[in-house]
C-alpha cells in the first residue's frame, strides 16, 4: 500500500512536469506572441517594452525561464501577466464556486444515471427500458455548450425562474446558493447520468448471467435481493473507476464551459478568461491544478477498486 | 440396493416439456421426460451437451423460467407441484429443500463476498429469525462438515483464496446448510482434478448416506457415475433414452446411443494395440530446464526476493513420429513446460534441442522461422478461432505466411486442409460459432498443420469435447501423424485418454518429472506413489470394477 502510494507520487511528478513543459512550449511556439508587448500595453514604446522584458525576465534563455515560472507556480507567487494579480490567490478564491458545481452536479448524475440505469436494466426489453434508452441518448447527445445556454436563455432569462448566473458562497446563503446553482448542475450533470445510466444498465445485464447469480436464485433469495446483492454491487465496481476519471475530468476541463455560461467566477472562468487574454501564468497554474487532479483522482479510484473487489491487488495492477 | 417400495417418491417429474424460442425457431431442450428418486437414493443424468439434462435439472427448481420458455408437464416435491408453483412458494422450496451445487466453484460463487458471508446468505434467506452470530457459527460447522481444514478461519476467505476442492466443498457446504432433502449437483466435479474429483465423490456419498439425502447427478462422465450412482437415465436430444439400474445399464444397454457412448469411453485400464515403435531419431531434446517466476509476499516485501519454481530441471526427448503424453493436475506445471519448450516464455536455465539445435534462448527474430515447425492446438476449440474471421482465412492465415498468394490457389489449398480434416469446402465461408465443438477442433487441426509443421503441441485438445467427439479427433490426430510423419507432445490431466494416444508418457507433479516410461507400463506397473495416487483416483466407467476398488480402499 506504501509503496503503492509511492509510486503514485512519483508518478505524479512525471506528469506534471510533462504538462508544465507542454504548456510552457504552447507559449513559446505560438505565432506573434509576445508577452512583454502585452504588459507593455497599447501605448508602448520600444524603450518600455525593454524595460518590461527586463523586469519579468523575457531576455533570459527559455529554460531559465521556465524554471523561474515553476519555482514562483509552487511557491505560490505566480502573477498574471495581464493583470499582474496573484494565480495561486485567484484560483484560491475560484475554488469554492468550482467545487459546489463538479460535486453537486456528480451527485446528481450518479444519483439520475444509477437510478435510471437501474430501472432500465430490470425492465430490459419492456416500455420503461425503451424510453429510458431514448432519454439517455438525448441526454449523451446534448454537448454542455449547447444545453447550458439553452437552460439560460428559456429558464432564466425568458421565464424568471431561476437567477441568469453568478455564484453566492455557501456560508452567506445555502438556500441562494443551491437556487443560483441548481441550472448549472442540471446543465452538467444530464451527459454524465444519460452515459452512466447506459453503462450501468449493460453491466447489470452482463452480470445477470453470471453463474454466481444463478446460484443465488438457487439458495433461494427474493428476486430483489438477487439483483441488489448479486448483480447490482458487482456492477457498480466499473462505475467507481469511471466516476473517479470523469469527476477529474469534470473540475479540469469540463466546467469551464458552464462555469463561463452561468459567471460563476470559478476555477473553469478564470482559466477561460486567461485563455483569451494569452496569459499564460493562470494558464499555467489552472492546468497543473488540473493535472494534480486527475493524477489524485486516479490515486483515489485504484484504491477504492482493490476495497471493493478482493481479487484485486495494488501491487499488481499498478506494475 | 435400494428399493422404493410402495412409499412415494420424493420427487416425480411427468412427462416434462421445455421449449426455448430462439431466433432460429423453437428449440425442445427437454422433450417428454419422466422419472422418480427417493430419498436416499442417487439418481444420475447422463447425456452430452445439448442433450437437455441441465435443463431438466434446473427447470425441477424453476431456474430456466425465462420469457422465451414454455415449461409444461409436473415436478412434485412430496405432493408440492414445483412446475406451477409461483415464485414465492418456490423460493422457498429453492436452498431449504432443494439445494444445487454447479460445475464451477469458481464463478458459482460470487467473487466479492467472503465465502462465509455467502453461506450465511442462504441460511438468512429461509430462518430468518437466525442472528448473524448464530448463522455464522452454523456457517462453520457446515465447512466442517464437508471436511474443510481451518474452518474458523476459511470462512472468512473470498472464493479466489481457496482451491478449487476446497471452494466445491464449501458449495456443497452452503448447498446443504439448510438440510435439504434433494441435493442436485450439476457437473459437480467435471472442472476438478482427478484426485479432487475422488474426495469430492467421496464425499458427496457420504453425505447421501448420513443425511440420507436424495442427489440427483447431472454429468457426461460414465466413470462418475459407475462411481456414485443407483439408477442411471441416459438423455439424448432432449429424451430419456435408457433407465435403469447401474448394473443394467452398463451392461445390458438396449439403446443404440447408450452402447456407442459407452463404446467410446476410452479406459484407463484397457490396454490399446500396440503401435508400431516409431524410428528414434530426436526431434525434441530438454535438458534440466528450468522455469521459475518472481513471487511476493506481502505489500511491503521486496520483489524477486522469492522465486516460485513452476519447472524444475525437466528432462524429455520426443523422437520423430512419436506421441509423448505429458499428464498432470492444474498447477503440476504443464502448461508453463510447454510454453517454455516452444519459447513462449524465457526459460530460465537449461537446453532445449530441436532437431540437434539449442532454441532456448534463441532472439524473437531467429526464432521466427522455426515456429512454423512447431504448432500448437489448443483446448478451447470456442476461445481460440477469431470469432469475427471465416473459416478459410483462419486456416487461409497459415497458408500466408508460406508465400500462397491470395485467390484461388488459396481458397483451394485451405479447402484441401479443411477435407483432410474431414470438414466440407462450404465450411471454409462459415465463421467459428456457426461450427459444433468438435469441428472448431479440426479447424484448429488443420490450422496447425497447414504450416507443415514437425512438431504439434496439443495442449488438452479434446477435453472440452463430448466423449463421442472425442473419440472422433484423436482418430484424425492418429492419421495426420501416420501420413505426415508428425510428432506430439500430448498434454491432458485425463491418463486415460493419454494412454490411448502416447507411446510414452510422463507424469508432472510440482514442477517435476516424477515417473516417465512407456504408456502401459506406467499405466499398470506405475512405479512412483504419486503415479499410483492418480491411476487409482480415476473413476473407472465399470461398476463392478468399482465397487470392488471401494471394498478394498475400506477394508
Amino acid at each position: 500500500m506504501a509503496r503503492f502510494i509511492l509510486r503514485r507520487l512519483a508518478g505524479m511528478v512525471l506528469v506534471l512536469f510533462a504538462i508544465s513543459l507542454i504548456v510552457f512550449a504552447i507559449f513559446v511556439v505560438i505565432p506573434s506572441y509576445d508577452p512583454a508587448e502585452a504588459i507593455a500595453g497599447k501605448n508602448s514604446n520600444p524603450q518600455l517594452v525593454a524595460n518590461v522584458e527586463e523586469t519579468w525576465g523575457f531576455d533570459e534563455p527559455l529554460p531559465v525561464q521556465y524554471l523561474t515560472m515553476m519555482k514562483l507556480a509552487f511557491s505560490g507567487e505566480l502573477v498574471s501577466y495581464s493583470s499582474e494579480a496573484n494565480v495561486t490567490e485567484q484560483i484560491w478564491e475560484g475554488l469554492p464556486a468550482t467545487f459546489s458545481l463538479c460535486i453537486g452536479a456528480a451527485v446528481i448524475w450518479l444519483l439520475l444515471g444509477l437510478l435510471l440505469g437501474y430501472i432500465a436494466a430490470v425492465h430490459a426489453g419492456r416500455p420503461a427500458d425503451r424510453v429510458l434508452t431514448v432519454l439517455a441518448v438525448i441526454g449523451i447527445s446534448m454537448p454542455v455548450v449547447l444545453l447550458a445556454p439553452a437552460c439560460l436563455y428559456f429558464l432564466a432569462i425568458q421565464t424568471d425562474l431561476f437567477p441568469t448566473g453568478g455564484y453566492v458562497p455557501l456560508s452567506e446563503d445555502p438556500l441562494e446558493w443551491a437556487y443560483h446553482l441548481v441550472l448549472p448542475w442540471t446543465s452538467l450533470a444530464i451527459l454524465f447520468a444519460g452515459f452512466y445510466s447506459r453503462v450501468l444498465r449493460s453491466n447489470m445485464l452482463e452480470a445477470m448471467e453470471e453463474d454466481h447469480v444463478r446460484t443465488a436464485r438457487a439458495k433461494g433469495l427474493t428476486e430483489r435481493q438477487v439483483v441488489t446483492r448479486h448483480v447490482l454491487r458487482n456492477s457498480l465496481i466499473p462505475i467507481v473507476t469511471l466516476f473517479g476519471l470523469d469527476f477529474a475530468a469534470a473540475l479540469a476541463g469540463a466546467a469551464i464551459v458552464t462555469e463561463s455560461v452561468f459567471n460563476l467566477q470559478g476555477v473553469g472562468q478564470y482559466a477561460a478568461d486567461s485563455i483569451a487574454n494569452l496569459d499564460l501564468p493562470p494558464i499555467m497554474g489552472v492546468t497543473l491544478l488540473g493535472a494534480f487532479f486527475v493524477v489524485l483522482f486516479n490515486t483515489l479510484v485504484d484504491l477504492a477498486y482493490a476495497y471493493l473487489d478482493p481479487r484485486i491487488r495494488l501491487g499488481e495492477s499498478a506494475r | 440396493m435400494k428399493e422404493t417400495g410402495t412409499s412415494e417418491p420424493l420427487l416425480s417429474v411427468r412427462d416434462l416439456r421445455v421449449r426455448f424460442a430462439t431466433e432460429a425457431g423453437p428449440v425442445r431442450a427437454v422433450d417428454g421426460v419422466s422419472f422418480e428418486l427417493a430419498a436416499g437414493e442417487v439418481l444420475a443424468i447422463v447425456g452430452e451437451s445439448g442433450s437437455g439434462k441441465s435443463v431438466t435439472a434446473q427447470t425441477i427448481i424453476g431456474l430456466t423460467r425465462t420469457p422465451n420458455a414454455r415449461i409444461e408437464g409436473s415436478a412434485r416435491l412430496e405432493g408440492t407441484e414445483l412446475i406451477a408453483a409461483d415464485e414465492e412458494e418456490l423460493q422457498r422450496i429453492r436452498g431449504a429443500r432443494v439445494a444445487m451445487v454447479f460445475q464451477d466453484p469458481m464463478t458459482s460463487f460470487n467473487p466479492i463476498y467472503r465465502v462465509g458471508r455467502q453461506i450465511v446468505e442462504a441460511i438468512r434467506a429461509h430462518r430468518r429469525g437466525i442472528g448473524d452470530d448464530e448463522a455464522r457459527r452454523l456457517a462453520i460447522e457446515m465447512l466442517e462438515a464437508v471436511e474443510i481444514p481451518e474452518a474458523q478461519r476459511r470462512v472468512d476467505s473470498y472464493p479466489h483464496e481457496l482451491s478449487g476442492g476446497m471452494r466445491q466443498r464449501a458449495m456443497i457446504a452452503m448447498a446443504l446448510a439448510l438440510d435439504p432433502e434433494l441435493l442436485i449437483a450439476d457437473e459437480p466435479t467435471t472442472a476438478l482434478d482427478v484426485t479432487v474429483q475422488a474426495q469430492i465423490l467421496e464425499l458427496l456419498r457420504r453425505l447421501n448416506r448420513d443425511r440420507n439425502l436424495a442427489t440427483l447427478l447431472i454429468t457426461h462422465d460414465l466413470g462418475v457415475v459407475a462411481d456414485i450412482a443407483d439408477r442411471v437415465l441416459v438423455m439424448h436430444r432432449g429424451r430419456i433414452v435408457e433407465r435403469g439400474s447401474l448394473d443394467e445399464v452398463f451392461y445390458s444397454p438396449q439403446d443404440p446411443y447408450t452402447r456407442r457412448l459407452l463404446g467410446a469411453m476410452l479406459r484407463l485400464d484397457q490396454a490399446p494395440a500396440a503401435r508400431p515403435r516409431a524410428e528414434q531419431v530426436p526431434l525434441l531434446e530438454v535438458t534440466d530446464l528450468v522455469k521459475d517466476f518472481p513471487r511476493r509476499r506481502g505489500l511491503l516485501g521486496r520483489r524477486g526476493a522469492e522465486r516460485f519454481r513452476a519447472v524444475d530441471r525437466v528432462s524429455l526427448r520426443l523422437d520423430r513420429g512419436e506421441t509423448l503424453g505429458l499428464v498432470g493436475e492444474s498447477g503440476s506445471g504443464k502448461s508453463t513446460l510447454c510454453r517454455a519448450i516452444l519459447q513462449l516464455v524465457e526459460p530460465s536455465a537449461g537446453s532445449v534441442r530441436f532437431e540437434g539445435r539449442e532454441i532456448a534462448g534463441l532472439t524473437r527474430r531467429r526464432m521466427e522461422p522455426l515456429r512454423r515447425e512447431m504448432q500448437i492446438v489448443f483446448q478451447d476449440p470456442y476461445a481460440s478461432l477469431n470469432p469475427r474471421r471465416r473459416i478459410g482465412e483462419i486456416v487461409g492465415e497459415a497458408l500466408r505466411m508460406q508465400g500462397v498468394p491470395r485467390g484461388g490457389e488459396r481458397r483451394r489449398r485451405a479447402q484441401d486442409l479443411l477435407d483432410r480434416v474431414g470438414l466440407a469446402p462450404e465450411h471454409h465461408d462459415r465463421y467459428p460459432h456457426e461450427l459444433s465443438g468438435g469441428q472448431r477442433q479440426r479447424v484448429g487441426i488443420a490450422r496447425a498443420i497447414a504450416m507443415r509443421p514437425k512438431l504439434i503441441v496439443a495442449d488438452e485438445p479434446v477435453s472440452a469435447l463430448d466423449v463421442s467427439v472425442r473419440a472422433q479427433i484423436l482418430d484424425l490426430l492418429a492419421e495426420l501423424q501416420e501420413e505426415l510423419g508428425l510428432s506430439y507432445l500430448f498434454v491432458a490431466h485425463d491418463i486415460g485418454v493419454i494412454r490411448h494416444v502416447a507411446d510414452r508418457i510422463a507424469v508432472m507433479h510440482r514442477g517435476k518429472i516424477v515417473e516417465e516410461g512407456a504408456a502401459n507400463r506406467i499405466c499398470d506397473q506405475p512405479r512412483e506413489t504419486y503415479t499410483r495416487e492418480l491411476l487409482a483416483a480415476v473413476p473407472v466407467p465399470d461398476p463392478r470394477e468399482a465397487r470392488a476398488r471401494r471394498a478394498k480402499l475400506s477394508a
